[in-house]
C-alpha cells in the first residue's frame, strides 16, 4: 500500500512540476532558515557544555547596590583566594586574570616575529586546569604554571609560533618586558567557549604586570579581566555558598561598602547567555530567532495547505474511484500524507543544500566556525527528522482530511465545489496570516535599522568623525611628547589629544566619588577619563560653564559633565566651578569647568556622571582629528611615525566611528538576520501567492470569459484579482501591525535613547507588500485579462 | 440476490425537495444480467449508487444476500463493496497516475491480496481482457474501447458476485462497445450478477431483464430470455 501511495505521490509531482516546484522551494527556504537557525541556537546552547564537571562550576561574580544594582563578571583579584580559604565549599577554586591584544614576540631561529594576539594572556592559577577541561597535550600536569616565569600555550599557537619545532621550552616575550618558558602546551580550545584564552601564565607573575591588583588588599576595584571560578563540592548547595557570600563583604569591606559590594556564583551554563554579566548571547534573541524559524516554517506550510486544497478538486477523481474500489477515508487520508512527505523530503534535500550555502555567511556574522555535518551530528538529524514529521503533517493534514471527506458519487461526477476543499475564506485566513507574519518581520527590520542609523547618525555631543585612534603601548612621556609633535606637524592633521579612551569607549574606569567636604562618599560613581588639554578641541566637546583643563602632568584640576552637576543635586554647572573634587579615594583637585553632556556609552545606557583630569601615566591612545580628504597620505605617514616611535610593537589603528559602530554588533547581526529572513519570509509568501493567483486564474476562466463578453473592460477584470488580495493585505496589516508595534517597544525599551516608532515604517511596510503583491500576481492577472473570450469560454 | 423494498431517496435543497426513488421494490437473482433503463432524471443512477453502496437510501430496506446493508456504516460499506461489488462507468474513471497494471491491480491492494497473488491475479485478468500487452501504459496512452477493458478488468480482478455497470459504452464506439457488451455477457455466464444502466436498447438486448423505470419508480419489466 505504502509502495502505491509513493508511487502516485511522485508521478503527481513529476506531473504538477510547477506547483510542487513552489511548494518544493517554499517548504526548503523555510526548512533551510530553521536548520540554520537550529545550528546556531544548539551551538550557542552547547557552550562550555563540554566540561565534565560543568554542573558543579561556577564563577564568582560581583553586584554593586547602591543607586540600582550595578553587575560584572569580574571580582575583586582578592577574591577567589578569600573564598578559598575562608569557606569550605570548593573542591577547587581558580583565579585568572586576563589582558587582551598582547604583543607576542618569539625568536624563531633567530629571527624575531611578532604577533598581536586578540586574546591577550592570562595569568592562572594551576587550579583552572582542575575545573575546567582543557586537556595538556605536552607538559607535567602536576607542576605546570606552579614555577614563576612559565607558560602553556594552545596547539594552535605553538605551530604559529614556532612551526614543527618542539614548543617545550621555548620562550615568548610577552608585551615586549617579560619572557616566559613554555612548559606544557593544551589541546586547542573548542569554538563553543567563552574561555577563550590561549596562553596561560603563571599566576605568581602577575605581581609584574600589575602589582597593585596582584596585591591581597586590591577589594576596591574590579578589573574585567579578573575572574574567579570554583568547581562546589559535590552535594554542596549553592544557595547555601550565597547565602554565605556576604560574609565576605562583611569581613573585607567597611562601612556602607559593605552593603554595596556583594558577591554572587553565576553557573556556568549561564556565563554565555546573561547579559548583566557580559553574556554574549543574550537568550532573548535566541528566543527570537526560534520564533522567527517557527513563523517561517508556518508560512512555508500555509503555502503548501493552500496550494493542495485548491488544487484538490483536480484530485477529486481519484479519491472517488479509490472509494469505490474500497478505499476507507483513512486510506486516502494517509496516501496524501506520504504524498506531502515525498515534498516534504525533497524540500529537506534541497534545504539542507541551501543551509550548506548559507552557512559560511552565518559563521561570517557571528565569527564563528559552526558546520554542518549531517551525519555525525545526531541532534540536527533527529532534528530534520522531527522537522520533517512535522511539517508533513502541519501541512499535509489539512488537506488530507479535504480530499478524505469527498463524497464518491460527487468526486466521480466531478459535482464539488469550492464549498466542499474548505472554501476560498479558509485560503483567504491562510493568505491574511502568511502576510501578517512577513509584515511583521518587515516592520521589524526597518525598526532595527531605523534604530541603529539613529544610534549612528545622532549627535552624540562629540565628533566621532575622521578620528583616528592610534594607541599609545608604554607611558614613556618621551616617546608620547615626540609623536605628538612629529603627527602635529603633518598636513592633514587637525588637531590630537593624549587620552585613556575616546569619549564613548567600550574600556571605561568607574569609581567612587566625594564632593567638596561632605563626609562620605556620593551613592553614585564618576566615569573616569584621563586627557590633556587638547581632549575637549579633539573630540569638539563644548564647554557650558569655567574653563578648559590647563596642561598638565598629573591631576591637578578636572572637567565634568552636565549629569554630574545633576546627580550632586545642584541647578547650575557654575556652581560647581572651584569646589573640590576626591576620586578614588586618592585624587583631590578642584573642579574649572563643565562640559556639555555627551554619551559616554552605548544608547543601551543612561549618559553617566563623567569627570577629565589629565594624567601622563593613564594615557592610552592618540586621537588624531584628521582631514579626510588627506586620508591617504596622512595614514600612511601615521604608521610610519608610529613604527619609528615604537620600533618593537605593531602597528593598527581605529576610526573612532567604526569602534563605536561596534557596540551595535549584535544589533547589526541581528538586523542582517532578520532582513535574510523577513526576506525569505517574503519570498514563500509571494511564491504562495503566485500559486493561489495561478489557481484563481484558472478557475475564473469562463467567468473572465463572460465578463468579456459582456463588455468588462481590461482594468476591470484585473481588479477582480486586485480587489482579493487588497483586502487580504490591509486585514493582514492590520494584525500584522499592532503586534509588531508591540514587539518592537518591547525592543526599543532596551535603549536609553532610541528612535520614535512613526507611521512611516507602518506605511513603508503595507506599501512594500502591496508592491511585491502587485508584482507577484501580475503577470497572471493580465495574462488572464487578456485571454481571447472565445477560447477562455471553449476550454470550459 | 439483492432485494429492495420501498426504497426511497429525496435530493433537499434549501427550497426544494426531489424524489430521485419514490418507494422502488424489486429483486434480482444470483446469475441475471439487468437493464435498467429510463430517461434521465429518471433515479437510475440513484439506484446504482445505492445498489453499489456508494450511497445511502433515506428509507427503505434494500438486502444484499440476505442482509440488510441499507444503514450500513462506511466500514461496513466499503468493506462489502471490496470484496463484492465490481464497477464499470462510462468515462473508465481510471487513475491517470498509475499505469494499466496498476490501476487494475488496486482493489486487490484495498483487499490486502500479497503482492504475489496480486500479480498473479492482474495478469490472468489482462491477459483474458487481450490487453496484456498494455500492462505498462498508462490510461491516456490507450483507446477508449483499450481504457473501458481495462475498466472491466479493474471491476473483475477481484471475482466479485455483482458487477454495476453505468452506460459502460456511452463513451465507446460501435464497435468497441460491442466488444465490451461480449465481455459483460462473457462474464454473466462465467455465473457473475450485472446490473447494468444503459440509453441504448442495443445493449439492453444483451441482458436477461430489463427495468423501465421513470420519475423514480419502476414503471414496465420487460424480461429477454
Amino acid at each position: 500500500m505504502l509502495i502505491n501511495y509513493i508511487k502516485i505521490g511522485w508521478r503527481n509531482f513529476t506531473r504538477h512540476r510547477s506547483f510542487a516546484a513552489i511548494n518544493v522551494v517554499g517548504l526548503a527556504s523555510g526548512i533551510a532558515c530553521c536548520i540554520l537557525i537550529f545550528t546556531l541556537i544548539s551551538f550557542h546552547l552547547s557552550f562550555d557544555t563540554f566540561h565534565t564537571r560543568k554542573d558543579r562550576i561556577y564563577r564568582l561574580v560581583t553586584q554593586w547596590h547602591d543607586d540600582g544594582i550595578g553587575y560584572s563578571p569580574a571580582v575583586p583579584q582578592p577574591l577567589g583566594k578569600a573564598f578559598r580559604e575562608d569557606f569550605d565549599f570548593a573542591e577547587k577554586t581558580a583565579r585568572i586574570v586576563d589582558y587582551q591584544n598582547i604583543l607576542i614576540s618569539v625568536k624563531n631561529g633567530g629571527e624575531l616575529k611578532k604577533f598581536s594576539e586578540r586574546w591577550g594572556i592570562a595569568y592562572t592559577e594551576p587550579a583552572y586546569f582542575d575545573i575546567f577541561d582543557f586537556p595538556l597535550l605536552k607538559g607535567d600536569r602536576a607542576t605546570m604554571l606552579k614555577e614563576p616565569g612559565t607558560a602553556l600555550v594552545t596547539e594552535k599557537l605553538a605551530k604559529k609560533y614556532f612551526g614543527d619545532k618542539n614548543p617545550m621550552n621555548q620562550v615568548i616575550r610577552v608585551d615586549n618586558r617579560f619572557d616566559y618558558k613554555i612548559t606544557g602546551v593544551l589541546r586547542d580550545i573548542p569554538e563553543n567557549t567563552d574561555l577563550r584564552q590561549e596562553i596561560y601564565l603563571s599566576y605568581i607573575n602577575l605581581k609584574d604586570w600589575n602589582p597593585w591588583i596582584a596585591g591581597n588588599d586590591s577589594w576596591g576595584g574590579v578589573y574585567s579581566g579578573c575572574k574567579a571560578y570554583a568547581l562546589l563540592k559535590p552535594n554542596v548547595n549553592s544557595k547555601k555558598v550565597a547565602a554565605a557570600m556576604p560574609l565576605i563583604s562583611k569581613k573585607y569591606f567597611k562601612g556602607r561598602d559593605q552593603k554595596i559590594w556583594r558577591f554572587a556564583l553565576q553557573p556556568v551554563a549561564d556565563m554565555h547567555f546573561n547579559p548583566d554579566y557580559d553574556g554574549y548571547a543574550d537568550t532573548k534573541y535566541l528566543w527570537a530567532l526560534f520564533f522567527i524559524g517557527v513563523f517561517l516554517i508556518v508560512t512555508a506550510s500555509v503555502n503548501f495547505i493552500n496550494l493542495a486544497t485548491a488544487q484538490a478538486l483536480n484530485r477529486s477523481r481519484e479519491v472517488g474511484i479509490r472509494k469505490v474500489l474500497g478505499s476507507l477515508q483513512s486510506q486516502v487520508f494517509w496516501q496524501f500524507i506520504a504524498e506531502t512527505a515525498i515534498i516534504t523530503a525533497s524540500a529537506i534535500v534541497l534545504a539542507v543544500a541551501i543551509s550548506a550555502v548559507g552557512l559560511p555567511w552565518l559563521n561570517n556574522l557571528f565569527e564563528s566556525e559552526m558546520s554542518l555535518h549531517l551525519f555525525s551530528n545526531g541532534p540536527l538529524l533527529a532534528f530534520l527528522v522531527l522537522l520533517g514529521v512535522v511539517v508533513t503533517f502541519l501541512s499535509g493534514s489539512y488537506p488530507g482530511l479535504v480530499l478524505a471527506r469527498f463524497q464518491p458519487v460527487l468526486a466521480l461526477k466531478s459535482k464539488l465545489s469550492q464549498r466542499h476543499i474548505g472554501g476560498f475564506s479558509l485560503r483567504r485566513i491562510l493568505v491574511v496570516a502568511q502576510f501578517s507574519i512577513s509584515q511583521m518581520m518587515i516592520i521589524g527590520t526597518l525598526v532595527i535599522a531605523g534604530q541603529i542609523r539613529y544610534s549612528r547618525t545622532s549627535d552624540l555631543g562629540f565628533n566621532k568623525d575622521a578620528v583616528v585612534m592610534l594607541p599609545l603601548p608604554d607611558n614613556d612621556k618621551v616617546k608620547m611628547t615626540a609623536l605628538r609633535s612629529r603627527l602635529q606637524e603633518l598636513p592633514g592633521v587637525q588637531n590630537l589629544s593624549l587620552c585613556w579612551q575616546a569619549p564613548a569607549a567600550s574600556s571605561n574606569n568607574t569609581t567612587g566619588l566625594i564632593y567638596e567636604n561632605r563626609a562620605e562618599e556620593e551613592h553614585w560613581s564618576v566615569n573616569t577619563k584621563n586627557a590633556d588639554d587638547q581632549y575637549l578641541k579633539t573630540f569638539g566637546l563644548t564647554l557650558v560653564a569655567g574653563r578648559n583643563l590647563y596642561p598638565a602632568d598629573t591631576a591637578r584640576e578636572f572637567l565634568v559633565n552636565e549629569t554630574f552637576v545633576k546627580k550632586l543635586g545642584l541647578k547650575s554647572p557654575k556652581e560647581v566651578i572651584g569646589k573640590l573634587l576626591t576620586v578614588n579615594r586618592t585624587v583631590k583637585a578642584p573642579i574649572v569647568g563643565v562640559v556639555k553632556d555627551f554619551y559616554n556609552y552605548s544608547f543601551r545606557s543612561e549618559i553617566s556622571a563623567v569627570c577629565i583630569s589629565s594624567d601622563w601615566g593613564n594615557y592610552g591612545n592618540c586621537a588624531v582629528k584628521i582631514d579626510m580628504r588627506s586620508a591617504k597620505t596622512t595614514l600612511p605617514a601615521f604608521q610610519k611615525i608610529w613604527n619609528e616611535t615604537y620600533p618593537d610593537y605593531l602597528y593598527e589603528y581605529q576610526f573612532l566611528d567604526d569602534s563605536i559602530a561596534g557596540f551595535y554588533r549584535m544589533d547589526n547581526i541581528m538586523l542582517k538576520l532578520t532582513q535574510a529572513f523577513a526576506g525569505i519570509a517574503v519570498l514563500i509568501g509571494s511564491l504562495g501567492l503566485y500559486g493561489l493567483i495561478s489557481f484563481m486564474a484558472v478557475r475564473k476562466t469562463k467567468e473572465i470569459g463572460l465578463r468579456k463578453v459582456l463588455g468588462a473592460t481590461i482594468p476591470g477584470i484585473l481588479w477582480i484579482f486586485g480587489k482579493e488580495f487588497s483586502r487580504l493585505l490591509v486585514i493582514a496589516f492590520l494584525i500584522a501591525a499592532p503586534l509588531a508595534w508591540w514587539a518592537m517597544r518591547k525592543y526599543l525599551e532596551e535603549f536609553q535613547y532610541k528612535m520614535g516608532i512613526g507611521p512611516g515604517i507602518f506605511l513603508l511596510a503595507i506599501g512594500g507588500t502591496f508592491a511585491i503583491a502587485a508584482v507577484t500576481i501580475g503577470y497572471r492577472s493580465i495574462k488572464a485579462a487578456l485571454a481571447n473570450p472565445v477560447k477562455s469560454l471553449r476550454t470550459e | 440476490m439483492i432485494n429492495i423494498t420501498n426504497l426511497q431517496k429525496f435530493y433537499r435543497t434549501e427550497e426544494v425537495e426531489t424524489i430521485a426513488l419514490n418507494n422502488l421494490s424489486f429483486g434480482i437473482k444470483e446469475g441475471e444480467f439487468v437493464a435498467i433503463m429510463g430517461p434521465s432524471g429518471c433515479g437510475k443512477s440513484t439506484l446504482l449508487n445505492i445498489l453499489g453502496l456508494l450511497d445511502d437510501p433515506d428509507d427503505g430496506s434494500y438486502l444484499f444476500n440476505g442482509i440488510e446493508v441499507a444503514k450500513f456504516n462506511e466500514r461496513k460499506r466499503s468493506d462489502l463493496r471490496k470484496h463484492n461489488i465490481g464497477f464499470v462507468f462510462q468515462s473508465f474513471n481510471l487513475i491517470d497516475e498509475l499505469t494499466v497494471f496498476e490501476n487494475v491491480e488496486l482493489p486487490l491492494i484495498y483487499t490486502k491480496v500479497g503482492a504475489a497473488e496480486r500479480k498473479r491475479r492482474v495478469e490472468e485478468v489482462l491477459d483474458k481482457m487481450q490487453i496484456m500487452h498494455r500492462r505498462n501504459h498508462f490510461p491516456q496512452q490507450l483507446s477508449g474501447g483499450q481504457q473501458q477493458r481495462v475498466a472491466v478488468a479493474r471491476a473483475v480482478v477481484n471475482n466479485p458476485k455483482l458487477i454495476l455497470a453505468d452506460e459502460p459504452t456511452g463513451n465507446l464506439d460501435s464497435s468497441n462497445g460491442n466488444d465490451v457488451m461480449q465481455l459483460l455477457t462473457d462474464l454473466n455466464e462465467q455465473g457473475t450478477t450485472i446490473i447494468m444502466v444503459t440509453h441504448s436498447e442495443h445493449d439492453a438486448r444483451y441482458t436477461h431483464r430489463i427495468i423501465r423505470m421513470l420519475d423514480g419508480q419502476a414503471v414496465t419489466e420487460n424480461i429477454l430470455v
